[in-house]
Parts: C-alpha cells; sequence; structure tokens
C-alpha cells in the first residue's frame, strides 16, 4: 500500500472541499473495499478524508415521506432496522447477505452503492484493464464466467453491490453533496453503465461528491419486496445473479411491479421485459416462464458465462411465482 | 504527508497509546506494534476471519480497519477474554468439544461467536452456521465448532428462554 | 476404563495439553514472534507464467531508504530454483529476489523497484495440452523415463510407470459391463489458514535459528542447510505453533531466503507469506486427466480395470501420481489390472502434498465408475463393494498383500448405519453417493524424551509438531503406559537441537509413530524404575514388577507418583525408525439436492465411516475425519484453481478461491470402526489421510444420480451443473 495521509473531517460540507477534484483524494467510510484495492494498487489515493468523523451520517429516520437511511448505516444497522425489516424487506434481506457479518459491521450504504467491481482482471495488480486506464476489457476474450450478460461494452464488468438493485426496486433516490451544494435524483440514474468515453465508472459521482443519504418512499398498500441472491458459496460470496422484486398485488394479480437484477449488468438492470410482461397479469406458474423467457431475450452471453442466461431466467420465474404465494 | 499518527484508544480496557502510520491495518499495529498476536493474519483482506476483534461491541475484521480508526474507540481482543478466574465459557466449551485443530482460527471464532452470544443468546443452529461464516477453519469441518458454540448457550445461564 | 477397551488413557477425551494457550490467543505461531531489530523480509515473484529472465537490476530497490539487502539465485551457495528462480520461471508466482527492510510496507515499495527484464514464452497449464507432441516444453533437459528408459525426446512427461497384472483384454471378455470415463480433477490448494512464514537470525559464531511453522522441524533443518551448505549441525530450527498444513508445510518456501537474508545483514529477519503468494508461489495438489476402463460380470464382480493416470507436477517433475496408482484400487479385489501413471510438468507451481496426495483424484474416477457399474446392474453400491472388497491376505492390486485391515467393516457399518437406511428422500433432485477411499500411512523416524518429575508428573519432549492434537495422542500413550492420567504427562514440542531426528507430521503417520516410540520410552522409564526400586527395596530386579501403575514386589506396593519420588530423576529417551503403520480405509455416504433451476448442490446429510485401527483421543480422531469430508466438500462443488489464457491465475484469493464455510457444510456424522492395527501396540492406524479420499466421488456419485447424469469434472458448481443439465 502507498503512503497517504488521513483526515478526520468534522463537518460534512468540508469534504467536497476536500476531496478537490483530481482523482487524488477519496472518502473512505467502512473501507472494506476501499483498502482491499489500495493493498494491491488498484486505487492509491494521496489523501483519505474520513466519513466516520462525521456526526449523524449513520442515522436511519422514518418521517412522513418515507424512510431516510444516512449514507454512513452500516448494512448491520439497515438489516436488523423493524422498520426496514417490515415495509422494506428487499433492502433488509440485501443488506443482510453482503459479505459476512465482520463486514456488514463496518461496511456502510454508502459504499456498498460505491463499491467497485469484482471482475478478475480489474483486482489484477498486473493487469492494466480497460477500466483502469488501460485499452482494453481482457473479460472479453478472456475468462468471463462471473461478467455481464447485459449492457456490456467496451467493458464487462457486473455491478456487485446487493443494496443497489433493492434500493433501485424500491424507488429509491439518493442524496449527493458536491462543491455546488446537495442534489436529490433517482438511485436509478446515479448508475452507469461503461462507454467508450468513460469505461472507469459506475456512477454518476464527480471526484468531489459523495452520497449523503438514500431516501425511501412510503410503502404503497399491498406491495410485498424480496432479495434472491444466487451465488456459489451459501455465504460469504458475490452474487451470479440477483434479483430484487417489489410487486403490488391483489390476490394472484400483479397491479404493478419492479424487478431489477443484480450481477449481471455493469449496472443494477431493470428487466423491463419481465416486468412487461407481469405488469397487470394474474401471475401463474405459466407466466413465470415466460417473464423469465421475455428477461434473458436481450441477454448477449460471452464465452464462459451462458449459464448466467439460465440463472437470470430461472430466477425471474421464481420470483413473480414467490410474489404471489 | 505521511507521518506516524498518536493514536489514543482502549483495549480490553485498558487505555493505550500507540503511534502509526495510517496505511497501517489495526491488524498490523495489535501484531506489530503492540505485540498482540492473538489475532492471526490469514488473507488480510476481510475473507477469513482470523483477525477479528471486537470494536463498539461488533465483531470486525481488524485487517481491513486502520490502526488510525481505533482512536476513541473500545477494543476488545482475544487476549482480554479470560479473566483471571478463567476461562470464558466459549473458550471452555471449545477445548471440551475439541472445537479446535491447529487453533489458528481459534481466535477469531471465539470473538465473532461471543458477540453472537450476547446479542442471541440462544441461536439455532441455522443462525450459528450463518453468523460464523465469516470465519474459515480449514481443519475441523466445522463441526465440532458449531457444537461448541451451541452447547455454550445451553450452559452459560444467558439464554434468555431460561 | 473406557468403552471397555481395557485401557484407562487410551480412548478418553482429555482436554488437550497445549488447549488453554490456543483459545486464548496466547499460543505463538509462526509469524507471531517479534524482535526489536528484526528486518521484514519479501520475494518479488514472476508476473508470467513462463519466461526467460535477462536481466535483474536491483540498483533502485537497493537505493530505498530503508532497504538493507537484496539477494538472487546468484547468492544461494546451491542453487534451488524454487526458491530462488535461476535463468527461468517457470510459473507466475515463482520466486526471483529477496529483500530485506526496515518494516514490511518499505520491503513492499523496494519490490516494485526491482527491475527484471523477461522474455515471455509460451505456458502451458493444462496437462492434456501438455501431453500433445506439439506443446510447449518446460525443460529442454526433461526426457520421458518410460517404464524405466530413457526416450531421450524433450517433453512434459517426466515419468511413465506402468503396473499390470493378469490379462485385461480377457478381463473385458469376460465382463457383462463395461464402463469407459474419462475424468479431469482441477488445482486445489491445501488452504491453511496461516500462510507461509520463517524468522531466522544468524549469529558471527555461524549458529544460525529459525523459527518457523512447518510439519517437519528437521526437514526444514536438512533443506536450509542444504541450500545455504552448511552443516545441518549449525542449523536450529524451532518450529512454532503451526496453522495447518495438510501436506503444504512438509518443504521450505521462505525459510532458505529469510536465512540467507539473516547472515548478510546480521539481522533477524522476518518472511511473511501474503495470502496470494500462498496460492501462487506455494505447492498445490496436482490437476489430474484420467481415463478409465472397467468391467463387471453381472453378478458384480470386478473383471478388469485399465487406467491412464496423467499428474500435474507443476513446473517439476514429481507429483503424486505414484500414490495415485497405489491407492486407486485397494480397496478392491481385481484380477486383471493395467495402470498407466505419468507425470507431466506443466507452468503451474510445484506441486506438492495434500492430505492422501494423489489419492483423491484417482479415487474419484475408480469410485465413479464403480458406482455406474452399480447403476447398469441395478446393484447397491455398498452391496457391490462387499463382493469385491478386500480383506487380510488380499492382494492390494498393485502392491503387497493387505494385512489385517478393516475396510469390509466400514462398508458394513455403513450399510447399517441410520443414514444408509432412510430414503434420501424425493419430490426434489435428490441423490444418495457412497465411495470408499485407501491411504497406506506412514511410520518411520521419531524422537521421544520422558523425563520422570519428583511429583510423579511427566516432561515428553518430542519432534513432532502439532498441527491437530497429537500432543494430547502422545502423552496420552505414554500415560497408559505409565499408568498415570493425561494430564500428567505435560507434552512438548522442542527444536532440533533439544530432541532426536523426527520425520514430519503428515503421512498419518505421528501417532503411530511418535505414539509407539513414546511407549517405548514409556517402557524404558519402567525399566529404569524398577532397577531404582529393586536397589531401594534391596531385592533382585526380577522380583520387581508393575501392573495398573503400580509397583511391587512381595512386601511393597506403591503407585507411579509414590516411586517417582523415590526415582527420580528418571529420563527415558527413545528414537527409532518405526515400522508397522497399518493402511487404513474409509467409505462415505452423502445426500445432496440439486437446484434444478440454478444448478447450485447442497450437501443434505453427510456420514463418514473409517477404519482407524484404535481411537487414542476419539474426538481429534473424528475431528481429523470431519475435516479431511468438508476439504473433501470444497474439492467436489466449488474450490478451483483457475488459470487465464497467459496461465495466470485469477482467483488467488480466499474469496474468490471458495473454500466452505460453516454455511456450506452440514454437521458430519463420523462413524469410528476399530480394527486394532498389529503394527502399533495399541492398534492406531493413521487418520488424517484417509478422510479427504472418498468424498470427491461420494458427492459426484450423489449429484450424478440426483440429475441422472453422470458428473465427471470437477468443481460441481452451478455453471457445470447446469451444462451437465443441458440447460445451458
Amino acid at each position: 500500500m502507498e503512503k497517504f495521509s488521513y483526515i478526520n473531517p468534522a463537518r460534512l460540507e468540508q469534504v467536497p472541499g476536500l476531496l478537490k477534484d483530481d482523482w487524488q483524494s477519496k472518502v473512505i467510510a467502512g473501507g472494506t473495499d476501499l483498502l482491499g484495492e489500495m493493498k494491491d494498487y488498484i486505487e492509491s489515493p494521496k489523501r483519505l478524508i474520513n466519513l466516520k468523523s462525521i456526526p449523524g451520517l449513520d442515522q436511519i429516520s422514518a418521517d412522513d415521506g418515507g424512510l431516510t437511511i444516512g449514507a454512513m448505516a452500516t448494512l448491520t444497522d439497515i438489516t436488523e432496522h423493524s422498520e426496514i425489516q417490515k415495509n422494506y424487506t428487499a433492502l433488509a434481506e440485501a443488506a443482510g447477505v453482503v459479505a459476512s457479518p465482520q463486514i456488514r459491521n463496518v461496511g456502510t450504504l454508502g459504499g456498498n452503492l460505491c463499491q467497485r467491481p469484482r471482475c478478475w482482471y480489474y483486482r489484477d495488480p498486473d493487469t492494466d484493464c480497460l477500466k483502469k486506464g488501460g485499452n482494453m476489457c481482457y473479460a472479453l476474450s478472456g475468462l468471463n464466467k462471473y461478467n455481464a450478460i447485459f449492457g456490456g461494452g467496451p467493458n464487462y464488468i457486473v455491478h456487485p453491490s446487493d443494496t443497489a438493485p433493492a434500493l433501485v426496486a424500491l424507488g429509491a433516490e439518493v442524496t449527493i453533496l458536491g462543491a455546488g451544494g446537495q442534489r436529490t435524483i433517482p438511485l436509478e440514474n446515479f448508475f452507469i453503465l461503461p462507454t467508450v468515453a468513460n469505461p472507469y465508472r459506475e456512477n454518476i459521482l464527480e471526484p468531489n461528491e459523495i452520497i449523503t443519504q438514500i431516501h425511501l418512499p412510503k410503502p404503497i398498500a399491498n406491495t410485498t419486496s424480496f432479495y434472491i441472491k444466487l451465488r456459489e458459496r451459501s455465504s460469504f460470496d458475490f452474487a451470479l445473479v440477483s434479483i430484487a422484486g417489489v410487486f403490488q398485488t391483489q390476490g394472484k394479480k400483479c397491479q404493478d411491479l419492479s424487478l431489477i437484477l443484480g450481477g449481471v449488468a455493469p449496472a443494477p438492470w431493470r428487466s423491463n421485459e419481465a416486468e412487461q410482461v407481469l405488469r397487470g397479469q394474474v401471475i401463474s406458474d405459466d407466466l413465470g416462464e415466460r417473464a423469465g423467457k421475455a428477461a434473458v431475450k436481450n441477454a448477449d452471453p460471452m464465452s464462459d458465462n451462458a449459464y448466467k442466461v439460465t440463472l437470470t431466467q430461472n430466477l425471474v420465474k421464481r420470483a413473480a411465482v414467490m410474489a404471489v404465494s | 504527508m505521511s507521518r506516524k499518527v498518536h493514536v489514543q484508544t482502549q483495549i480490553n480496557g485498558e487505555n493505550v497509546e500507540f503511534l502509526c502510520e495510517p496505511r497501517q491495518s489495526m491488524l498490523e499495529v495489535l501484531r506489530n506494534e503492540l505485540d498482540l498476536t492473538g489475532a492471526k493474519e490469514g488473507c488480510n483482506n476481510g475473507n477469513c476471519g482470523a483477525c477479528t476483534i471486537i470494536v463498539e461491541g461488533r465483531p470486525v475484521n481488524s485487517c481491513c480497519m486502520l490502526g488510525v480508526e481505533a482512536e476513541g474507540k473500545e477494543i476488545q481482543t482475544i487476549e482480554g477474554v479470560a479473566t483471571p478466574e478463567g476461562l470464558h465459557p466459549l473458550q471452555q466449551k471449545f477445548l471440551e468439544h475439541a472445537a479446535l485443530q491447529c487453533g489458528i482460527c481459534t481466535p477469531g471464532f471465539i470473538m465473532n461467536a461471543k458477540v453472537l452470544l450476547e446479542t442471541n443468546p440462544n441461536p439455532t443452529e441455522e443462525e450459528v452456521r450463518f453468523w460464523l461464516a465469516g470465519n474459515l477453519c480449514r481443519c475441523t469441518g466445522y463441526d465440532k465448532i458449531i457444537r461448541a458454540v451451541l452447547d455454550t448457550t445451553e450452559t452459560t445461564g444467558v439464554s434468555t428462554n431460561g | 476404563m473406557a468403552d471397555g477397551n481395557g485401557y484407562k488413557v487410551v480412548g478418553t477425551r482429555p482436554i488437550r495439553h497445549d488447549g488453554v494457550d490456543k483459545v486464548t490467543g496466547r499460543a505463538k505461531y509462526g509469524a507471531d514472534l517479534n524482535f526489536p531489530d528484526m528486518l521484514f523480509g519479501k520475494i518479488l515473484r514472476s508476473p508470467h507464467a513462463h519466461a526467460k529472465i535477462v536481466s535483474i537490476d536491483v540498483s533502485r530497490a537497493l537505493a530505498h531508504p530503508g532497504v538493507k539487502d537484496i539477494v538472487t539465485s546468484k547468492d544461494l551457495p546451491i542453487l534451488s530454483e524454487n526458491i530462488l528462480a535461476e535463468d527461468k520461471v517457470f510459473y507466475k508466482g515463482h520466486a526471483i529476489v529477496g529483500l530485506a527492510a526496515v518494516d514490511v510496507h518499505t520491503a513492499e515499495e523496494a519490490l516494485s523497484l526491482i527491475d527484471i527484464e523477461y522474455e515471455v514464452l509460451p505456458a502451458v497449464t493444462d496437462v492434456a495440452k501438455a501431453i500433445r507432441e506439439d506443446s510447449v516444453v518446460l525443460h529442454q533437459s526433461l526426457t520421458t523415463n518410460t517404464l524405466g528408459e530413457k526416450t531421450g525426446k524433450p517433453t512434459n512427461i517426466s515419468s511413465h510407470v506402468r503396473h499390470q497384472n493378469g490379462d485385461v483384454e480377457a478381463g473385458f471378455a469376460e465382463a457383462d459391463v463395461v464402463v469407459e470415463r474419462t475424468f479431469t480433477t482441477q488445482t486445489v490448494h491445501q488452504g491453511y489458514i496461516e500462510p507461509i512464514t520463517a524468522t531466522a537470525k544468524y549469529n558471527p559464531d555461524g549458529e544460525l535459528t529459525v523459527w518457523t511453522s512447518t510439519q517437519g522441524a528437521f526437514n526444514v533443518r536438512q533443506q536450509v542447510a542444504g541450500i545455504l551448505d552448511c552443516p545441518a549441525s549449525k542449523v536450529r530450527v524451532v518450529p512454532l505453533e503451526i496453522g495447518g498444513g495438510f501436506g503444504g508445510k512438509t518443504t521450505v518456501y521462505v525459510a532458505p531466503v529469510a536465512a540467507l537474508l539473516a547472515m548478510r545483514t546480521g539481522q533477524i529477519v522476518k518472511v511473511t507469506m501474503t495470502r496470494d503468494e500462498v496460492f501462487e508461489g506455494t505447492g498445490p495438489a496436482p490437476a489430474t486427466l484420467i481415463r478409465l476402463k472397467m468391467g463387471a460380470t453381472k453378478d458384480g464382480r470386478i473383471t478388469a480395470a485399465d487406467t491412464d493416470l496423467f499428474y500435474e507436477g507443476g513446473a517439476y517433475p514429481g507429483s503424486a501420481v505414484g500414490a495415485g496408482a497405489n491407492c486407486m484400487f485397494a480397496a478392491y479385489k481385481i484380477p486383471n489390472l493395467m495402470i498407466d501413471g505419468f507425470d507431466v510438468v506443466v507452468n503451474k507451481p510445484s506441486s506438492h502434498a495434500y492430505r492422501a496426495p494423489g489419492a483423491p483424484n484417482s479415487s474419484f474416477a475408480a469410485e465413479c465408475v464403480i458406482d455406474e457399474i452399480c447403476q447398469k446392474l441395478d446393484l447397491d453400491p455398498l452391496e457391490f463393494r462387499m463382493i469385491n472388497g478386500a480383506k487380510e491376505g488380499d492382494r492390494n492390486p498393485i502392491g503387497p498383500r493387505h494385512g489385517k485391515i478393516g475396510y469390509l467393516e466400514t462398508v458394513e457399518a455403513a450399510q447399517t448405519h441410520d443414514h444408509y437406511q432412510v430414503e434420501v428422500g424425493n419430490g426434489k433432485l435428490r441423490g444418495r453417493g457412497v465411495a470408499s477411499g485407501y491411504w497406506g500411512n506412514g511410520a518411520g523416524r521419531s524422537s521421544v524424551n520422558l523425563t520422570v518429575n519428583q511429583d510423579g508428573t511427566i516432561m515428553l519432549l518430542e519432534g513432532s509438531t502439532d498441527i491437530g492434537g497429537t500432543r494430547a495422542s502422545i502423552a496420552m500413550q505414554a500415560a497408559e503406559v505409565l499408568g498415570i492420567a493425561a494430564e500428567d504427562v505435560r507434552p512438548a514440542v522442542v527444536d532440533t537441537n533439544s530432541i532426536g531426528e523426527t520425520g514430519v507430521t503428515g503421512g498419518s503417520r505421528t501417532t503411530h509413530a511418535t505414539g509407539l516410540v513414546a511407549i517405548r520410552a514409556a517402557e524404558s522409564v519402567i525399566e529404569q524404575m524398577k532397577e531404582k526400586l529393586a536397589d531401594h527395596w534391596e531385592v533382585n530386579l526380577n522380583q520387581v514388577d508393575f501392573a495398573d501403575g503400580t509397583f511391587l514386589n512381595s512386601d511393597n506396593q506403591i503407585s507411579f507418583k509414590e516411586a517417582a519420588r523415590i526415582c527420580s530423576p528418571v529420563v527415558g529417551s527413545v528414537t527409532e525408525s518405526t515400522t508397522g503403520a497399518g493402511g487404513a480405509f474409509g467409505t462415505h455416504v452423502v445426500d445432496v439436492e440439486v437446484d434444478e433451476d440454478t444448478g447450485k448442490v447442497e450437501v443434505l446429510r453427510y456420514t463418514a465411516v473409517q477404519d482407524v485401527g484404535t481411537a487414542i483421543h476419539p474426538s481429534y480422531a473424528e475431528g481429523q475425519i470431519q475435516g479431511g469430508a468438508v476439504q473433501g466438500i470444497g474439492w467436489a462443488l466449488s474450490e478451483e484453481y483457475v488459470y487465464d489464457q497467459k496461465g495466470q491465475m485469477v482467483n488467488a484469493s480466499f474469496l474468490d478461491y471458495r473454500m466452505p464455510t460453516s454455511y456450506d457444510t452440514p454437521m458430519v456424522d463420523t462413524v469410528m470402526v476399530e480394527v486394532p492395527n498389529p503394527g502399533h501396540p495399541f492398534g492406531v492406524r493413521g487418520v488424517g489421510e484417509v478422510p479427504l479420499v472418498p468424498p470427491l466421488a461420494a458427492i459426484a456419485n450423489a449429484v450424478s444420480r440426483a440429475i441422472g447424469v453422470r458428473m465427471t469434472h470437477l468443481p460441481m458448481n452451478p455453471g457445470s451443473v447446469l451444462k451437465a443439465l443441458n440447460k445451458i
């Protein structure tokens, strides 16, 4: 790990100024992802700005408009929060299956949303891949078992976050603080797919910006939500494919829904195709099957990850059937 | 720019001060600066749990925490678990159940399991297995570890179902 | 008396002597020693799988503040290519340069300042490709030693051995069913949690001390002295507590480099690997390619087997193909047999021992083909094993006749176990698999020194490092002989200057061999005490008896403790090259459920039956079996070295190399069958290796039966199971 200095700001407003805009400074929250990157020389910031020193950023509070979660709330705080368990189940479930208890105890919501991809080539100190400023994505012609089947190109990472699909499905908004002040946008618009011009980042944050909080709207009646994560190990593993489902139902009829996939694309991936099949319909096994097929209609697997298409299809079906059973 | 930082903290009930570089992990500080070598380095990346310590009542991987982040915190390490009166019930049960072979993962398991039982005094086998999944053991196959933890819940009197 | 076996200590479950230190964090493991002026060493490793080293320039690193010394292979008195590469690197992670600096971060910084020019060569990391005529060749000097003859042509196949008996073609002609399959197993690591580490001190008088974590301190002494070209008597190796080994710590990696740096700097130097260095720079178990054809009559009698075993030696020759061949059919009577074994070099780390080295791979093939034969013949797989299974006097198809063994007893115990009696369940893709396995077990050199204290307790010094409870199992054997409690024997693992030569803690030899020597030492103590008591009582020696912990003659009867007060000091010291290891068998039964939507395999229930001879400390014998079974679950379902097209391992972390967690595994029910080994006074058989032999096949058989498709490649992860289900 390279040397760096460690700064404890007292107030939130100081952070954008401390970050400057040269990517040489980074905020550290839980640190479980960032420190790993620094140990492997994937990131070598000169300054770390510690957000843990700022009081109040970890608050979770319910109000008339819904629920507000500070970016520094830990994943353990979230998964154990009764209001979240009850009304935002998908988020509680997603936060509860991240990594291990030790990591959930320090890992924060903001950090989980901003964590970097797990692609082997990105994580290899000796590989200068496209995401790190090199000129090719090695997954395309190399090993891509865990890479994207949707939305890939010019790189093919998958977004590793568990909470992101859940929050997007739940209609969350994110508040961002920068030098010019705060702004709040739908979380779905926070994540970006790679482009030729910008293959480096997974979200819209500028170098001097941070997430300060997440806002969830009030739950709608007759709505259930859940998060299902498929992984090779039964615990302490990233998703091969995951799905966050929010279903507003009446009996077996699905009035409205949100289906967001994780582990399949460089950003949380809304399956518009599956949503269209299910919306307004009485859900049956057969319809679930059709939704699954629709979900993967446009999948574009590579040499080693076609199994993810099958997983996705089956998981969408499972989610649909589960929502009404 | 990266001179050593003075850190004041509390470890196992004692006030402790140390100097460290910002890039030194808490695990490195414990082991190399304070000679508290009970926390082990298995992976240095949060993937094995051998370095588990308790910070502010919660188990964390000390390899994923910076030494400077100990400032003002209350920390417990394996060295502080037994008392002059004797072993902690978990330690005793690990011995009785032969829940260790090589023993390198044992401090991490005990620290993590200790918090489990403090927060959930009567866990099911499923809950114990899920909670301890952040700690790798390569010798025992986990069977005797799980039994030791479950047996502790039945004998320590901390059970809420009493 | 314990369990009615006539023993007082053997078979009981005392608290292990080193237990309190280990649950309180006080036990000192390999990396736990700190000294005030200690330097930290780091190793620069090859980023390429195969390359010529054109030049090495360390000048920038040497100028880096805090760097004290840098060494390359040129500085090694005796070249050892796997310690520091000479002019070629043969795998990613191959060590090239060692350096010492004031702290670990400075040392790491200095690594990036070393300039090495490589000429990158094409690499081969797959045994199937490495054996082809057109393959990249690693070592121009390597020619196949085929059936004792040198071929003279450069190749990656370092040796070809053949075992043959009977007439295979005639055997197949006699068969009603013949199954032929090709199997592959992947490279897997021992996965010990404690990384490789060594700390060295060199004094101006030429005395070198190495503190390390090892399965064999005397091996380390021998290897370090050999590489540094100094007398072994000048090297003292202090074995610290060892955080797992499973065969992986029976050789040296960083110890010679730490020692060399200590010699040159005059300071104490500690070198500890990171986890990725452990994966990439130490010897994993070999990947294998195995073809097996087997035939049987319709009444379930094996008529013939014909197999080719290709084992990856890694960068250098020396895979465990021989042991693989030896164990493959040891459980069976096979009249006609042909085994061709090939040791093949590839651009991977030099393969090394991992628990029953070689046997899990070959047994995976044998036990899966047997299962398929059973399916074709509609025979119960355990019944099939009762028909074909070996017993005392039968010949290991490629080896000597079996002595007293308990194979059939393990099969019978599995058959009658509740697990095998209940249905595996239905409604889902569930299956039950069984498989057996064998390991010959080891004996060899061990040394024990017993000192009788005034209070009747015993200090027991031994050279066997304690990797999983052997202090207890050895102390208990001495206690049994002496008629005292296990707790009254205080075992200590000591350095190479303090005890006679002792082989590695490995090959499942320690409780047998070191235990046997402890018994001899205890007998020596008793003889000496009898002599002293004869003097004391003024009687002839032959009038003094010892029985049940009591010394007696016609007028006197005193306990061991009372006798100790009269007789101490008494020292019994024995070093012996032991024999009499008894081979052992296990039979595992496993139930799995396969999620047909996701391909995920869940292990529902696991029962491991094993002939342990006599369990000295049953808890630790059970623990060995449980640990081996779970390593097998990892090997079968989730662990693998993944290599990219350049021959580089891409998943060298505990996150991406997936060892089972507590949440992936069920309880492992152990059944210990006790068929005492006549080669040991208490009947001990080695326990540690056997339990890793059956699981790969047992789980594969369970999955195959669950999904109706034969699984022949490991690991059986969601992707590969979905593929087998034809769902991709």
